[in-house]
Parts: C-alpha cells; sequence; structure tokens
C-alpha cells in the first residue's frame, strides 16, 4: 500500500516535471513564418495574377464588355475571391487552349461566367 | 436527296475535322515546333525509348498500383504492385485516387512533383530520362473511364507516345489522341524525384511546393537536401532560401539559418516574412539590436502575416527593455 502510493507520487512528480518542461519549451517555438506559410501564401499570389492576366487581355475584355460587363469592376473583385475560387479558376485558365478557336471561344465564355458567377454579378452556376 | 446525305456528310467531315484540329493545340505546337523549329527554342530530340523502364501487366482494376510501382522502380524503389494495392487502391471505386498515389510515392521517399499542364514539359522529363505518371480518362467526359499510364518513350516524327498501359508493354498512341484523353483527366502529370534531383520545368515555386509537401513525411536531410540542389539551381528564390532557412532555424542551427535569412533580405529586401525569420532568430541568438532592425522592418512592410511580426517586435523590445 505503501509503496503503492510512493508510485504514485512519483509518478505524479514526474508528470509534473515533464509537464512543466514542456511549459518552457513552448514560448522557445519562436513566431517564425512556417514554409508551408509561405507556399500558401505564394500559390494565391500565382493564381491571383494567372486571373489578372487574363481579365487584362484584349480579347477577354472584348467579351467582358460585350456583355454589359466592366473589366475592371470583374478585376476588382477578383481580390475578394477565397484561396479555393481562386485555384479553381486559375486551374481553368491554365488549361484553356492556347488556340483562338472555335471550343478555345466556348471555353473562354464559360470561364468568364464562370468567375463572374464566383463573384455574385451573374447566377448562372450556384454550384460553384 | 443525294445532296441532302452529301450535305450531312460533308458537315459530319466538318465537325470531325474541327474536332480533330481544334481541340488538341498542344500536340500541334509540338509537332510544329519540331517540323519548323523557331529560332532561339530548345528543340525536343526526335525520339526517346526508356526501354529499360519495369512493365506490371495490371490485372482488372489495378492500373494504379501497376503504373505506380513503375515509376517507383524505374526511380530506383523496389516495390511491386502487390505491395501498393493496399496503400493506393480503392475497392469501392475499382481504382486509386490521384491523390493517394501522390501520398505513396512519398511514402517511399520520393517527391511527388506534379508538371505543368503542357505537353512539352512531360516529353521534356522523357528526354531526361524519367518516365512520367500520367492520368487519362480513356472513355468520354459524361462517361469516365480513368486509367493511369506511365509515358516511357515518344517519337515526333510518327507524331507518337510509348505507354507502359494496361497489358501491353510498349503501347504506342498518336500524339493527339493521347492529348485528348490526358485533357479529359485535367493534364495530370507527375514524375518521382530523389531528394536532391530536380524536375526539367523550370518552375521554382512549384518545386518548393512538392518538396514542402514530401516535408510531412521525409527525414530531415533529405529535405536538406532537396532544398540545397534547388537553391545550387535558383539561387536568388527567396522561397527555396526560406525553406531552407526554415528547415535549419527547427534543427537548433541557428548560425546556418541567420546566414540564409540574411541572403534572402538582400535578394528580396521587401520580403518581410524574411526579416521577421531572422529578426526572431537573432533574437535567439542574442543579438538585439540588429533584431529590433529587421522586425522593424517587417512590421513596416506588413502583409499577409503581420500580426506576427508585430509579436516577434514585441517580444524583441521587452527583452531589449529587460536588459
Amino acid at each position: 500500500m505503501k509503496t503503492n502510493s510512493l508510485t504514485r507520487r512519483s509518478i505524479g512528480s514526474i508528470l509534473i516535471v515533464a509537464l512543466t518542461l514542456m511549459g518552457v519549451q513552448a514560448p522557445a517555438m519562436a513566431d517564425i513564418v512556417s514554409t508551408d506559410q509561405l507556399v500558401a501564401e505564394q500559390r494565391a499570389d500565382a493564381q491571383r495574377a494567372t486571373v489578372a492576366g487574363f481579365l487584362a487581355r484584349e480579347d477577354v475584355r472584348a467579351q467582358l464588355e460585350a456583355r454589359g460587363v466592366n473589366a475592371e469592376d470583374a478585376m476588382q473583385r477578383v481580390d475578394s475571391l477565397t484561396d479555393t475560387e481562386l485555384a479553381e479558376l486559375s486551374q481553368q485558365i491554365d488549361t484553356l487552349p492556347a488556340g483562338e478557336g472555335a471550343i478555345g471561344l466556348v471555353i473562354g465564355i464559360l470561364v468568364i461566367f464562370m468567375l463572374l458567377d464566383i463573384a455574385g454579378v451573374t447566377d448562372i452556376f450556384p454550384a460553384i | 436527296m443525294q445532296s441532302r446525305i452529301f450535305r450531312v456528310f460533308a458537315g459530319i467531315i466538318a465537325v470531325l475535322w474541327l474536332s480533330g484540329c481544334v481541340s488538341t493545340p498542344q500536340s500541334r505546337e509540338v509537332i510544329g515546333e519540331y517540323k519548323h523549329p523557331s529560332p532561339g527554342s530548345t528543340a525536343l530530340t526526335s525520339r526517346v525509348l526508356l526501354d529499360s523502364v519495369p512493365f506490371f501487366p495490371q490485372e482488372a482494376y489495378q492500373c494504379g498500383p501497376a503504373a505506380l510501382a513503375t515509376v517507383l522502380q524505374a526511380a530506383q524503389v523496389s516495390v511491386t504492385p502487390d505491395a501498393l494495392v493496399s496503400q493506393v487502391y480503392v475497392p469501392a471505386r475499382q481504382g486509386s485516387l490521384q491523390i493517394e498515389m501522390l501520398a505513396a510515392a512519398r511514402r517511399h521517399d520520393r517527391i511527388a512533383h506534379t508538371l505543368p499542364p503542357d505537353l512539352e514539359s512531360v516529353l521534356a522529363q522523357v528526354q531526361a530520362g524519367k518516365p512520367v505518371l500520367v492520368m487519362q480518362n480513356l472513355g468520354l467526359s459524361w462517361y469516365p473511364q480513368w486509367h493511369y499510364a506511365v509515358v516511357v518513350g515518344y517519337d515526333l516524327a510518327q507524331e507518337e507516345l510509348t505507354l507502359r498501359s494496361g497489358l501491353v508493354r510498349d503501347y504506342r498512341v498518336r500524339l493527339p489522341v493521347f492529348e485528348r484523353t490526358w485533357q479529359r483527366a485535367g493534364h495530370w502529370a507527375v514524375v518521382l524525384l530523389a531528394p536532391g534531383e530536380l524536375p526539367e520545368d523550370g518552375r521554382e515555386d512549384a518545386y518548393v511546393n512538392s518538396v514542402n509537401d514530401f516535408a510531412q513525411s521525409a527525414a530531415d536531410t533529405e529535405l536538406a537536401s532537396a532544398y540545397e540542389a534547388g537553391l545550387r539551381r535558383w539561387p536568388q528564390s527567396r522561397l527555396l532560401g526560406m525553406a531552407l532557412a526554415n528547415l535549419n532555424y527547427a534543427q537548433g542551427d541557428l548560425k546556418a539559418a541567420r546566414t540564409l535569412y540574411l541572403h534572402v533580405t538582400q535578394v528580396a529586401p521587401d520580403y518581410a516574412a524574411a526579416h521577421n525569420n531572422l529578426a526572431q532568430t537573432l533574437l535567439d541568438l542574442g543579438e538585439y539590436e540588429a533584431a529590433r532592425t529587421h522586425a522593424r522592418l517587417a512590421v513596416g512592410l506588413g502583409g499577409s502575416f503581420s500580426a506576427t511580426y508585430e509579436k516577434t517586435l514585441d517580444a524583441i523590445e521587452k527583452r531589449i527593455g529587460e536588459r
């Protein structure tokens, strides 16, 4: 019985020491910006640039304006997209066919509408 | 009557011609570049075949484990498709998920690097001796039939790719046909890199991305050699510099971290995160005045992590006040 309480007490002290040590260790984990954070930031920046570059294209501007949308407005709304929306959109743009063929045109229009949808200008693709 | 049939027929031909020509711009570009190289561009070798890449004829639906074992063995990892089944095969879906394929590659100490969505990058990797794991949709977009295969060769004169695919060791497919099936699977292409090897696509940030995903399962030495290789190739990359410096910092090598953070602040003087991490390292090293200088720079520059920068500056001011 006696040994039992002794064991318990020593376990208790070990725990206290361990917890104290952990407590001491924690503040030493300093406030550096982690690689995870930096990679995520860089990715979002690159995607924003992709979308902005797309919106700056002459043909895209013409398409937007033909539909009564101000390209500057659309550009401003890119800033309010979430990271997930940005990723989705920039991937669509990245995989657009390079040529100016009929299919490229169709997909281009689709992407524009997706962008407007996300930005709240239209409501054609409620799933996005 | 006959003229109507003829018109319908002509219509079908026109549609086929349009879809054949318009929807595979990448093949057209690669083949066009081969036939009429534009000045100053680095041309691809006309024909490559990586014949030593192993082949595992797949059992039903198990193209995932077979294709993954193919690229892993080519990357000097001895593993069989059977050993990979439990890691990547999802019986309910009768297939493997892309994300599981990448995770399984990392579990075998290889960096899984996703290539940009262009055919030229795939061919450039093959030319550099690396087989490329690809996903295809052999069905239609509304009736998909997913398939994994490995690109092991190409022939620009014949306009063909060679794949390890299904039950065929050297499956030769026309470039535009491949492009269409690959396009329907989101242009998914992956190479496996041993720590220290670099991809051919020249995108340093994407490389850091891949290595950072690898970091969860990798040993520190492997991680360090991956970042060091990247820095030798791209010494001006601020992201690579930060990644390696953060690793040094986490390992407790504060002096190495300080040197590298300092280097990044010189390459990119307006990169707030580098000033912040340098300030923290200087604080840990007891160089308070220099720490304060860089912490103030970080706070002044601001950005996504400005709360962290202010915390760092506070900690430094507090320490200086205590002296």
